[in-house]
């Protein structure tokens, strides 16, 4: 398909300005964390600070314990994953090779945990939790967020296993492997780009959750995660937006970066479901 | 004697034979089965009790109250109750519409072939990368009363002759908040509509060209077609994730102002966390999951086993 010129022209414009559209919320965020307090309270706007305040991000670093937050989100991040990875590989694997009663419930089950929402189940969370004396502790996160990736994963990994053709294990048995280390030594190395790529969208889920992190820890302050953080930064008369922007930068930069360089993978976490 | 019954006990235990290949998948399946029995079905039932009985703070192995149907009743017969329903609604609507637009349109451009593509499809889709939270900061702020960028481009524009009352009027509260959550939602829609796109093979373009069908008529006919499919469960997906979430509103706007965008997740959440109404809370919830399961179904039909 050739194009002429003006149609080119028409393409590379139209890219640029949804590209322009779409991104400035971004630019908006670092323009504010950059901006003195004099440019932000003025109308109109200041689209670039005149002298950029680089020192803000050491200044907030220093002031809020960002430090910490992002060490809390990361524990509960990595936590709910590696709990959820290790029932969520096996269950996918049996769910994929061996036929059993109950399959298609799992499917239905699935279907049902997607659309529960959090708002709900933190509700007897809140009560299982305070009777077993865990509010406030980061545990809390590590099983409200498995609620989240156990059923996703499962059922993603299941359908990462079922395209590795079932002859490979039966090649290995054959050599004398055992069924299970079949499954470990054959298949889930060939599996490992699914098993990365499950991993990482579970990490982002788990980085983004607020609603469990307020509900659980909101009084002990030395277990806020990022985002619960950042939200405290939120005054109730006076907030002051530079500071937030500059944290926010901090908060989001990970996962933004996880994004740039493995989208491959993320995506492909994401479309795995729907295209079959 | 002894040494065939120890034959025969070893190979009870020997996975590996055809017969007994179901029990190591049973084996295989059971941590997880159990972890969501422990951290999902149980908290369900539990939530569901809940709902049944007239209760403020639930204690765990306390005495449970009498069978109640005074918190549904008190649901139906509230305003507060079929307000949220309006609100969830219209906020449904609108922002699965807007996501559905702006996510097919941006699929549909990135799908052209040009220089520089693949760094395009990233920074379209970037908005999927920033946490909520984060987005809501940036809004928040764009949004801002007194400085914020959008009353001052409202007011540029000619859409406002002064700065737009974000936080206390209902009907500007509703639209941040909508926008917000496009803003948000609309790279998943561009991202599963993009892989949906690159699966048309390109000889059905090919071929409908050669019999002379235009732009219009291809998208018609082909591509809208085979993205059907795809698209479906995206709107699902999306119109799911409106109904549910939690974090945009509730930081954005708290479900203020006069709860003009009190959804029923902010609705359950405040009956419980704010109110102390723990059996109340837990029927909005019981109701919004069964809402859920009801509209999805109805939307997919035959087609649900796609969702998973």
């Amino acid at each position: 398909m050739r194009r002429t010129f003006a149609q080119s022209l028409a393409l590379y414009a139209t890219v640029i300005f949804t590209l322009v559209m779409i991104l400035f919320p971004v630019y908006w965020l670092i323009v504010t964390a950059l901006s003195t307090t004099n440019e932000l309270y003025r109308l109109p706007p200041t689209f670039w600070p005149t002298e950029p305040q680089w020192d803000i991000f050491a200044r907030v670093w220093a002031a809020k314990p960002i430090l910490m937050w992002l060490w809390n989100s990361m524990l509960a991040a990595v936590g709910s994953v590696a709990l959820s990875m290790l029932v969520s590989v096996s269950a996918g694997y049996a769910l994929s090779r061996y036929s059993m009663r109950g399959g298609a419930t799992m499917g239905l089950f699935v279907l049902t945990a997607k659309m529960l929402p959090a708002t709900l189940l933190v509700i007897p969370l809140f009560s299982i939790f305070s009777s077993f004396g865990l509010i406030g502790s980061l545990w809390t996160l590590v099983l409200a967020h498995s609620t989240m990736i156990i059923p996703f994963a499962t059922w993603m990994l299941k359908g990462y296993f079922d395209t590795i053709p079932k002859e490979l294990e039966q090649a290995a048995m054959v050599d004398g492997c055992s069924p299970l280390g079949a499954m470990v030594r054959v298949v889930l190395p060939i599996a490992t780009p699914g098993l990365a790529a499950t991993a990482l969208y579970a990490f982002v889920l788990s980085w983004a959750d607020y609603a469990y992190a307020r509900t659980f820890l909101v009084n002990s302050p030395d277990n806020w995660t990022a985002n619960l953080g950042i939200t405290t930064m939120q005054g109730e008369y006076v907030t002051y937006w530079n500071d937030i922007s500059a944290a926010s930068v901090f908060v989001a930069l990970p996962i933004i970066a996880i994004y740039l360089f493995l989208e491959r993978y993320l995506v492909g976490g994401l479309t795995a479901g729907a295209e079959k | 004697m002894t040494d065939t019954v120890q034959a025969g006990r070893r190979k009870f235990f020997d996975l590996a034979r055809p017969s007994r290949q179901h029990l190591l998948g049973y084996i295989l399946i059971a941590p997880a089965v159990l972890m969501v029995a422990a951290i999902i079905v149980w908290p369900l039932i539990l939530a569901i009790d809940l709902s049944f009985q007239q209760v403020k703070i639930p204690r765990l192995g306390g005495a449970s109250r009498p069978f109640s149907l005074s918190n549904y009743t008190w649901l139906f017969s509230s305003q507060e109750f079929w307000l949220a329903c309006w609100v969830t609604l219209k906020l449904v609507v609108v922002v699965t519409a807007g996501s559905v637009a702006v996510g097919l349109s941006t699929a549909l451009l990135v799908n052209n072939r040009f220089k520089g593509r693949t760094a395009a499809r990233l920074g379209m889709a970037l908005p999927w990368a920033v946490p909520e939270i984060i987005a809501v900061v940036i809004f928040a702020w764009m949004f801002d009363t007194s400085f914020g960028l959008f009353g001052w481009l409202a007011i540029q524009l000619g859409f406002a002759d002064q700065m737009i009352p974000w936080v206390s009027s209902s009907t500007a509260a509703f639209w941040a908040v909508a926008i917000t959550m496009v803003w948000k939602g609309f790279p998943f829609v561009s991202i599963m509509c993009l892989a949906g796109l690159q699966s048309i093979p390109s000889d059905y373009y090919a071929a409908a060209k050669v019999d002379g069908a235009s732009v219009f008529q291809r998208f018609r006919w082909i591509t809208m077609p085979l993205l059907m499919p795809v698209l479906g469960v995206t709107l699902v997906l999306t119109l799911l994730w409106v109904f549910r979430d939690f974090s945009i509103i509730k930081v954005l706007t708290g479900g203020g102002p006069l709860r003009s965008t009190q959804t029923l997740s902010i609705m359950t959440y405040d009956q419980a966390f704010q109110y102390h109404n723990f059996g109340r809370a837990a029927a909005v919830g019981v109701l919004t999951l069964v809402i859920c399961i009801i509209a999805s179904l109805l939307m997919l039909g035959r087609r649900s086993k796609s969702i998973y």
